[in-house]
């Protein structure tokens, strides 16, 4: 099938704050949040991006949606290069890509009603007032909330946290896009409301057929939502396959890391030490060869010196680490 | 081991436009001597408000409506407030929900530790230095940091130093609201291990406040669930979580996913925590409950012992074996 979204050598530097030092010598430090990532998103494709906070993920996000500009590198959408896109075309865009925030608490104006919260985007697409109505009212059956007339003139904060999730949900989807990034959505929930929002994502991935990018720290919730996983650290995918074989047979000593880490409700589960030590650091220092190489257990002399490509590991998983090299 | 803490009947009231919401209602919890007891339920259980009544640090629309708060037998609700303060650090200590708010953001970590060691515990400055730079070691966190400000550290390095400063002057116990929630899976994991080893190396004690299960079954002995101001089960962790026995903490169980089980799709508990202001009569889980009787409507469930050290407040507590294999299945919680 056709990619939806492609990306070669994608890359996001930010300006850092000079020291005087750096000033005298017209240095201009650049953090580089996304550091030359391809990446081949299909139709219909379910994508988690898993990393530590700091690894850059919801730069990319924001990337894929173009709410932020391209440093280098080739970003197209149905073949059209984002950064050139203007006029009907990226209104298009605008309507077919849409963002789940990560805090419902943030993400919505306090002062609006759930009507007006959810009706927001057809309002900036320029959709007739008539069709307002019923298309907010479907958005909101469609999320799980069966009967919108009890929650359309309320408040946020009269809301619970997963019927807010659900809202913003409902807001992202009521302008029928093809394509949604959904950066931490359950992050904020209690488990128990979790559970109801992860399910519903899945539902609603096979009933829109839409293709979605999910973006998290925690595996376990990408799980339920992504067939397909990236591990991201310092600005760079590290690995990258099918996420129950990146459970199941994780090739990189960072993927290794963050499945030890995560919390298990079991009380005698066997308990992995964690493999990597120390801190994730600034992207705008990364270290020389592998990026991880500081923290890694394994690390030897060439992980210094030679930077690892990413190559396949298994069919449709590739893993950029030294270890698989030799 | 004694017992160290001993919580009995405590309740809690705030006052919010002329209606009183009790918060924590009628509350029984022990902490023996050595032990980390998880406090777990949904947000709005009233967990926070359970801590900061145990610290004698209410906001001031909050009120004591009765019960008791022993600290090794001494009765602390008895005390007057400013010899309550006292008590602050030096007996019991606290590490609040957003570490930011443990730290001030215009003073040194050195400062702040400073603070704690000289003015609460009678330190002369050399000798707080030198114990600010083993607290700091103690926590996995570089001593040269002491000079840095709060800002310059990541979420979990401030989560640390909040833990170092609640250690400084040695207390009986700590209680820590949330020590984990913000932070990823991976720094989340190194500050657990670093309250799991001051748990083994200094014997600490300590109430750990979490709405997530997996953060005590991987810390603490002893779990308390609350619900809507009650603790509603008790128990050592092992007990509870092989044979839930209150609905509530079957429900939690279920929706807790695991990474290293099959995926299967997860049961939500439906419905959300009752409004503490109008709480429903009965079993205030009762209106989510799947396993509700018309008996759980009318009157309130006592605690019943299900075994040594293990308790639930659930009329059908009896039962719990049967109602555990229903609870498993989905379709017992789809409405
Ligand atoms: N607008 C900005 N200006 C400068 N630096 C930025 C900006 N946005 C992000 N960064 C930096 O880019 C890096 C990656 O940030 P990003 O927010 O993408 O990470 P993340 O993986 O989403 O982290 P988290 O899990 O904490 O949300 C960080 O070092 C961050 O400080
Ligand atoms: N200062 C306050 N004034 C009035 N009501 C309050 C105040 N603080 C908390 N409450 C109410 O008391 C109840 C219990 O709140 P509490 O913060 O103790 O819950 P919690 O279990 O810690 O929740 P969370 O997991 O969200 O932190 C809630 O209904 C809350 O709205
Ligand atoms: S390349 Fe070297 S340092 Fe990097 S993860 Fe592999 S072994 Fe560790
Ligand atoms: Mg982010
Ligand atoms: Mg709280």
């Amino acid at each position: 099938m056709d990619p939806l979204i492609e990306a070669f050598g994608l890359t996001k530097a930010f300006p850092v704050s000079r020291t005087w030092r750096q000033m005298l010598r017209a240095e201009r430090p650049r953090l580089k949040a996304v550091d030359g990532i391809d990446l081949t998103i299909r139709r219909g494709d379910s994508i988690g991006l898993v990393g530590e906070s700091g690894s850059g993920k919801t730069t990319v996000g924001r990337l894929l949606l173009k709410l932020t500009s391209i440093t280098s590198g080739q970003l197209t959408y149905r073949g059209d290069h984002l950064d050139r896109m203007k006029g009907a075309r990226l209104r298009g865009f605008r309507q077919q890509a849409q963002l789940v925030f990560q805090n419902p608490f943030d993400a919505l104006n306090p002062r609006f009603n759930i009507r007006r919260i959810v009706a927001e985007p057809l309002v900036n697409l320029g959709v007739p007032r008539a069709e307002h109505e019923t298309r907010t009212a479907d958005s909101l059956r469609l999320v799980g909330l069966a009967e919108p007339q009890r929650y359309l003139d309320r408040l946020p904060h009269q809301l619970s946290g997963g019927q807010l999730q659900r809202i913003v949900l409902a807001r992202a989807l009521v302008v029928g896009p093809e394509f949604l990034v959904a950066d931490e959505p359950v992050s904020m929930l209690d488990v128990s409301v979790r559970a109801g929002i992860l399910n519903l994502m899945r539902d609603l991935k096979e009933r829109l057929s839409l293709t979605s990018f999910t973006i998290s720290h925690d595996l376990t919730l990408v799980r339920y939502i992504c067939s397909r996983t990236l591990v991201m650290y310092l600005g760079r995918i590290i690995e990258q396959g099918p996420t129950e074989e990146i459970i199941a047979r994780p090739a990189h000593p960072y993927t290794k890391a963050l499945i030890a880490a995560v919390p298990r409700p079991d009380v005698d589960q066997p308990r992995d030490a964690l493999p990597i030590s120390g801190a994730i650091g600034s992207a705008a220092t990364p270290p020389s060869g592998c990026r991880l190489r500081h923290r890694c257990p394994y690390a030897f002399a060439r992980c210094a010196s030679e930077e690892p490509p990413l190559i396949e590991v298994a069919p449709g998983h590739t893993a950029a680490c030294h270890l698989h090299i030799a | 081991m004694g017992t160290l803490l001993e919580v009995k009947g405590l309740s809690v009231s705030y006052r919010r436009g002329g209606v009183a919401v009790r918060a924590v209602d009628a509350v029984d919890l022990d902490v023996p001597a050595g032990a980390m007891l998880g406090l777990v339920g949904e947000s709005g259980c009233g967990k926070s408000t359970l801590a900061r009544a145990l610290m004698g640090v209410l906001p001031g629309n909050a009120s004591i409506d009765g019960g008791r708060v022993a600290l090794d037998g001494e009765d602390l609700t008895e005390l007057t407030p400013a010899k309550r303060r006292q008590r602050l650090w030096r007996e019991l200590s606290f590490v609040p929900q957003t570490s930011m708010n443990a730290l001030d953001p215009v003073y040194r970590l050195r400062d702040q530790m400073r603070e704690v060691l000289c003015e609460r515990g009678g330190l002369p400055t050399k000798a707080a230095d030198e114990r600010a730079v083993a607290l700091f070691r103690s926590v996995g966190l570089d001593p040269v940091r002491l000079t840095d400000f709060p800002h310059q550290f990541s979420g979990g390095m401030r989560q640390r130093a909040a833990i170092a400063m609640a250690l400084a002057l040695n207390p009986k116990l700590v209680i820590a609201d949330e020590p984990v929630t913000a932070l990823d899976v991976i720094v989340q994991r190194q500050v657990l291990d670093t309250i799991r080893r001051l748990g083994r190396d200094l014997g600490l004690s300590a109430i750990i406040v979490t709405h997530d299960i997996s953060v005590v079954t991987y810390l603490c002995g002893l779990t308390a669930v609350m619900y809507a101001g009650r603790i509603v089960e008790q128990g050592t962790t092992e007990a509870l979580t092989r044979r839930p026995t209150h609905p509530y903490t079957m429900g939690l169980m279920n929706a807790s996913p695991d990474l290293h089980e099959p995926v299967e799709t997860l049961v939500p508990i439906e419905g959300a925590p009752p409004d503490l202001a109008d709480p429903p009569k009965g079993c205030r889980f009762a209106p989510r409950c799947p396993l509700a009787l018309a008996a759980c409507r009318e009157s309130d469930p006592p605690p019943v012992v299900v075994e040594p050290g293990h308790s639930a407040a659930c009329f059908r507590a009896a039962e719990a074996g049967a109602l555990r294999e229903a609870a498993r299945k989905a379709s017992t919680w789809t409405r």
